[in-house]
């Protein structure tokens, strides 16, 4: 029987379509690597999404600020009128990223983080929420109802404020001094000290992974061809990586101790962290906020 | 009566055969300046974490004899106890950032917040010992940002600051370049002048001719050799069993079998070295 020629060869296919696909990879890759190098380097000074200024925010209470935080977050979560987190995030969360003078970089990441991660959820909650209703229009088998649209708007708007609140709250907040000041509140030093290392020591390793890759490379190892090759090649790249890190554990470990880290003596702290009667009074309200909302929602539902 | 005292230490690491240290005897006064040399195994970073309590409170295994300083023997206090009196400071400088801190400055207050110093004294105790090792200029930078030699001297100096009376320090200046180690050299032998006692490991045996009052040689664990710098660093024992020796003693050695070197004793450092030689061809028309 003679062979049917076709028109479509799937073997081609998959060869066009994975070519295609390893390109487009490798280019975000590439961009996402180098967007990523120019963010270790610049926190690799900084180490913080901290900026140093003046304001009438940056001086209030770290506590007094992720009360805000939070209060912001669950006020949007809880309240059962259908635009308080877009309210929250125009009338609160902007004018205090002024306040704060942080306004242009709030928007620089408002704009590259915030915005894409909220039209993500957008669109799928739009498309997949399985809302019934009024439908506005077709796309395939997918309806677009005005329901549907309604709810991933807000459920988008909650997480905008959420992320953004938060944003806002590490770029107004030293770690060390939220943590020496919650420390002070009675946090145990030793989980202040897990938070603040575990963010300073991730740029260290991301860097310590880059050296082990290129001194394997020099060896010869292949990096750069097939899936298959390339994970093969995770083995030499992860071991040097997790084996090191567990003798710098020990050897970290020796140098706090030898610094009195377990000391049983009160903990002093270099920075001293104003608590004023404003902050008091303002996490005070945040509270009762939180509470009003919460006996409404139950009420009104 | 000694400030440090050990005798008849035997320690073995856990599930290992041998011990990495064997009937030591050590009494060191206060305010010496003691070096150790040995080579690589011979047990001089064990003898380090002895000498600072991770001997027994952090590496278990087992320790037999008295390791006792100021009159405190060491099993019987704890660990954060024992380092209010002995600092210790040693070879990776990396690994001895705490990483808890945002600057140099933090990073020196570190120790001192830790203990429960009150606010003005750890500003002027970290401004002084910031001073003394000279990284002043380092203050608001960022521990990770800084060369190798940069973070030895403020691992040096965050234990300084914490004002020990015992100072124990494994090879504190590897990373460092020849000034760097001159002056880390020279603040060591001025807080010996000023009261602390000093135990050093160190492979650069000029420097420890010329700031060390004693030179311990340590040699599979044990004491091998034990006295001044030159009766130490010179003797032909170090050679012949695999230590580091200086470069101007084993030249003056092999000057001195073809009788080129007239003097009885070998020198350490350059300046012996040259003053040696120059009288050696003293009588000769240059």
């Amino acid at each position: 029987m003679e062979k049917e020629t076709r028109l479509f060869e799937p073997g081609l296919f998959y060869v066009q379509a994975a070519t295609l696909f390893r390109r487009i990879a490798s280019l975000i890759h590439t961009a996402a690597a180098r967007r990523a190098s120019l963010i270790i380097h610049a926190m690799h000074e900084r180490l913080s999404f901290h900026i140093k200024r003046n304001s009438a925010l940056h001086r209030l209470n770290p506590l007094t600020k992720l009360t805000l935080v939070l209060g912001l977050v669950l006020i949007s979560f809880l309240s059962p009128w259908y635009w308080t987190p877009h309210a929250l995030l125009l009338i609160v969360i902007i004018p205090l990223s002024f306040v704060g003078k942080v306004n242009r970089e709030f928007f620089r990441a408002f704009l590259r983080l915030i915005l894409p991660a909220a039209s993500f959820l957008f669109f799928m909650q739009a498309f997949f929420q399985p809302v019934g209703g009024t439908v506005i229009f077709k796309i395939w088998f997918l309806d677009i109802t005005k329901e549907s649209l309604l709810f991933a708007f807000r459920n988008a708007m909650r997480i905008a404020v959420m992320v953004s609140s938060f944003t806002l709250f590490l770029l107004t907040t030293h770690p060390s001094e939220l943590m020496s000041d919650l420390t002070r509140r009675g946090l145990p030093g030793q989980f202040a000290y897990v938070i603040i290392s575990t963010l300073q020591i991730l740029p260290q390793m991301q860097a310590k992974a880059q050296t082990i890759i290129a001194a394997q490379r020099s060896r010869g190892l292949d990096t750069q061809s097939s899936f298959l090759r390339r994970m093969g090649s995770l083995g030499p790249l992860v071991g040097p990586l997790v084996f090191g890190s567990l003798v710098e554990v020990e050897e970290r470990a020796i140098a706090i101790e030898a610094r009195g880290f377990t000391s049983t003596q009160i903990k002093t702290s270099l920075y001293e962290i104003s608590d004023t009667s404003l902050d008091r009074t303002i996490r005070w309200i945040l509270i009762l906020l939180v509470i009003i909302t919460l006996l409404l929602k139950l009420w009104l539902s | 009566m000694a400030i440090v005292n050990l005798q008849d230490v035997t320690y073995k690491y856990p599930l290992t055969d041998s011990p990495a240290l064997q009937n030591i005897n050590l009494q060191v006064q206060e305010g010496e300046f003691v070096a150790v040399v040995g080579p690589n195994g011979a047990g001089k970073s064990t003898l380090c974490y002895t000498l600072a309590g991770f001997v027994p409170h952090f590496f278990k295994g087992e320790l037999t004899g008295i390791v006792e300083i100021l009159g405190k023997e060491s099993h019987n206090s704890t660990l954060s106890e024992w380092v209010l009196n002995v600092g210790l400071a040693f070879q990776n400088p990396f690994n001895q950032i705490s990483g808890a801190k945002y600057t140099v400055f933090e990073e020196l207050a570190f120790g001192l917040e830790n203990i429960g110093i009150p606010r003005d004294e750890m500003k002027t105790r970290v401004l002084d010992a910031m001073k003394l090792t000279g990284i002043s200029d380092l203050a608001e930078r960022s521990p990770y940002s800084l060369s190798g030699g940069q973070q030895q001297r403020v691992a040096l100096t965050s234990i300084l600051v914490m004002q020990p009376k015992v100072l124990v320090l494994d090879e504190p200046t590897s990373q460092m370049d020849p000034i760097g180690t001159r002056e880390v050299f020279g603040v060591v032998r001025r807080m010996a002048e000023r009261g602390m006692t000093v135990i050093l490991v160190e492979h650069k045996v000029e420097w420890i001719a010329q700031f060390a009052d004693r030179v311990i040689a340590l040699k599979d664990g044990q004491i091998f050799l034990d006295g001044t710098p030159a009766e130490v660093l010179t003797s032909p024992l170090l050679q012949e069993n695999g230590f580091g020796v200086s470069r101007y003693t084993s030249a003056a050695r092999k000057a001195k079998a073809i009788g080129l070197w007239k003097k009885e004793e070998l020198p350490v450092t350059l300046e012996e070295a040259v003053e040696g030689f120059s009288r050696a061809n003293a009588g000769r028309v240059v």
